[in-house]
């Protein structure tokens, strides 16, 4: 038996016993239903009377206390303060919770700006109000591209390409980066959220600055010196210092080559977004390269060239040039001379891939990942033998990116390495039937 | 019942296809304002590229600018647009013309600024221009910002700004008289400075038109040659006495 019904047994029983009582006096008083009748009024009343004390409180019930009932009556008010303080203690903790995360966005080193699926800003901290200019009483409800109307980021933001950040200046007018990145959730909310990356655009800027003038500066005195070397090492009457001079000759050239890779990297991190330029034929270009490779004075006994398709790739000549050239320069350098190496390009539905392997000595595993870097070498006694400049890959990487592509690295060690490098499928122009397999 | 639904429907795709086409208008002003600063940047740091880059982008606010008018013109014909959203219509015909001559002075300054880089520049690196370049690419932010919120005393605030760039503008071709007068060899650099000022002084004119339809959108008022204290103090009158 639960309370509740041990409550209403008990009152029905009250009740019972008075109306019993009730009879038994109107019985002696000569007509018993009047006693029966006399009871249920008082009865009534009684209930009328704890329905308006609780009426009443339920009305004030912030300040009043609650009514002394007993019974059945005493009961329902118990139930309705619980209810009551079970409510105000969930407001509570919400709006509590919700002060919390208010107080703590706004105290966010970020920007954040909810939009709704059209964009519309829906709400925004402090920070991204300071940032993008945002006042909350006039400019909520409003399309975020309508204040970052850099084509950039109105590009981003009616795109779906979401997962790396997009960094303009808001206001073409102010030295200021914000890098903005979007963020889906629910249905499409997105929430959008904006860094300053002033600093780090300036110290980017700066760094390539400074490679660039560096390396400029540097190369008008070494042309001197190497000149005067040249005309030394001309001269009959130097004798014995013919062997140092020669080797001082050859170390001002690697510096000179090392020099130019410098510039030319700089050159094409000068801009950083993604070039039109036009068809290049890549069979013609490969011919060339199996050329050079041919001409030097050692060279890997067999050098093939597949082309499998006649799609020409669209892209800025002179970097293409640049990286595959310093592909096939390395396989040819790293090649023995009884090897062989194979230029190859070929198309499919994800794209154009050109690709150079040779039979040499490999690259172990743990260096590939920083193969790319700047002067990394795997060997760096071997490399400077082969006089290269430790840029060629970085180079390969940056002309590659400039192009939407990217490069894969396949080794092992001791058999030979494959550098394949894999264009999207916009950059192919079809003008040939592809039939020169 | 019906004709009830279909009527609310009619009204919500008309101010969708509103609202679509004045986002379009901002994007171009996005365009614009971009436009704008690299044809400046491109002088003060004689980059060439940059400045022939300018001439490139022209002609995506030039089809922007085509594409918008169809836009309109399909919204007059199909929803005979009154009152207010007339006013919007009429204003962004307007303010998609000021834009896209805005690109047209922004590409003359990027084609002045990619000859102007084969040259030895002055020793004061352009100054006086790069100061107004910033004003008027200023007044062009705030013009497309005021355009955005709706703002009509941001649009007078921005308008006002005018007068400097005048001034500005007066100093500038002052300078470049006494250089002239002074050293005849500077004459033909002092003459593409001279082309590119006038360009910048009549990109502030452009923002101010904008400024205009702004308030002729917001209060329905025609302010267009008129004296800017005669407009604020009718716009005042206006909110104090309604």
């Amino acid at each position: 038996m639960t309370p509740g019904t041990s409550a209403v047994l008990f009152v029905t029983l009250r009740i019972a016993a008075a109306l019993a009582l009730g009879a038994t006096l109107g019985w002696f008083a000569g007509a018993w239903w009047l006693g029966v009748c006399g009871v249920l009024v008082l009865y009534l009343a009684w209930n009328l009377w704890q329905l308006w004390e609780l009426h009443s409180w339920l009305r004030n019930r912030g300040v009043a206390d609650p009514p002394d009932a007993m019974g059945l009556w005493g009961d329902v008010v118990a139930q309705v303060v619980r209810l009551h303080r079970r409510k105000r203690f969930h407001k509570e903790r919400l709006a509590r919770l919700f002060r919390e995360l208010r107080r703590s966005t706004a105290a966010m080193p970020d920007g954040v700006v909810m939009l709704d699926p059209k964009g519309e800003i829906i709400w925004f901290n402090r920070k991204a109000g300071e940032m993008l200019d945002l006042s909350r009483r006039a400019d909520l409800g409003l399309r975020i591209d309508n204040f970052v109307r850099h084509p950039d980021f109105v590009q981003y933001l009616r795109g779906n390409e979401y997962s790396a950040p997009v960094i303009v200046r808001p206001d073409v007018n102010q030295e200021k980066y914000l890098a903005f990145q979007l963020i889906s959730y629910g249905e499409d909310q997105r929430m959008l959220m904006l860094r300053d990356v002033t600093r780090e655009v300036r110290l980017e800027q700066m760094r390539k600055d400074f490679v660039a003038n560096a390396s400029h500066e540097l190369r008008s005195p070494l042309t001197v010196i190497a000149g005067y070397l040249e005309t030394i090492s001309a001269d009959p009457g130097i004798g014995e210092l013919a062997g140092p001079i020669n080797e001082m000759r050859r170390q001002a050239d690697r510096m000179t080559r090392i020099i130019e890779d410098l510039l030319e990297l700089s050159r094409f991190e000068a801009n950083d977004g993604p070039i039109k330029g036009q068809p290049i034929d890549v069979a013609a270009m490969a011919a060339l390269l199996r050329k050079d490779v041919l001409a030097r004075t050692t060279h890997p006994a067999s050098v093939e060239v597949a082309i499998e398709s006649g799609a020409s790739l669209i892209g800025d000549e002179a970097m293409v040039q640049s990286a595959f050239s310093n592909l096939v320069d390395n396989a040819a350098k790293y090649t023995p001379p009884g090897g062989s190496m194979t230029i190859r390009w070929w198309t499919d539905e994800q794209g154009g891939h050109f690709s150079v392997r040779d039979t040499g000595p490999g690259i172990p595993a743990e260096h590939l990942p920083r193969l790319t870097e700047r002067f990394y070498r795997v060997d760096p006694g071997r490399s400077r033998e082969t006089g290269g400049s430790g840029l060629g890959l970085a180079i390969v990487k940056h002309a590659l990116y400039r192009h939407g592509a990217r490069l894969e690295i396949d080794s092992v060690e001791g058999r030979g390495s494959t550098f394949t490098c894999h264009f999207p499928a916009e950059r192919l122009f079809e003008q040939r039937a592809a039939a020169n397999g | 019942m019906e004709t009830a639904d279909l009527s609310h429907h009619i009204s919500r795709r008309f101010n969708e296809d509103l609202e679509r086409v004045r986002n379009q208008v901002l994007a171009m002003g996005g365009m614009v304002e971009l436009q704008l600063a690299n044809a400046v940047t491109a002088l003060i740091e004689g980059d060439s590229n940059l400045g022939a880059s300018v001439g490139r982008d022209d002609s995506k606010v030039n089809g922007m600018e085509v594409s918008i008018d169809e836009e309109c013109q399909r919204i007059l014909a199909t929803r005979s647009p009154a009152a207010g959203d007339l006013r919007v219509i009429v204003a962004i015909i307007k303010t998609i013309t000021d834009l896209e001559r805005i690109g047209d002075e922004g590409e003359k300054i990027g084609y002045i600024a990619s000859r102007l880089a084969s040259m030895e520049r002055p020793a004061d690196k352009y100054r006086e221009i790069k100061h107004l370049g910033r004003i008027v690419s200023e007044m062009v932010h705030q013009a497309l910002d005021a355009f955005a919120r709706l703002d009509s005393e941001a649009a007078l605030r921005v308008a006002r700004q005018d007068r400097i760039v005048d001034e500005e503008y007066e100093s500038i071709q002052r300078q470049c008289i006494t250089f002239m007068m002074e050293d005849p060899r500077s004459i033909r650099r002092a003459l593409d400075v001279m082309w590119i000022v006038r360009a910048l002084e009549r990109i502030g004119d452009h923002a101010k038109n904008i400024c205009e339809y702004v308030i002729y959108m917001v209060h329905g008022k025609d302010v267009r040659h008129t004296r800017l204290e005669d407009i604020e103090r009718d716009l005042r009158s206006r909110s104090s006495g309604v």
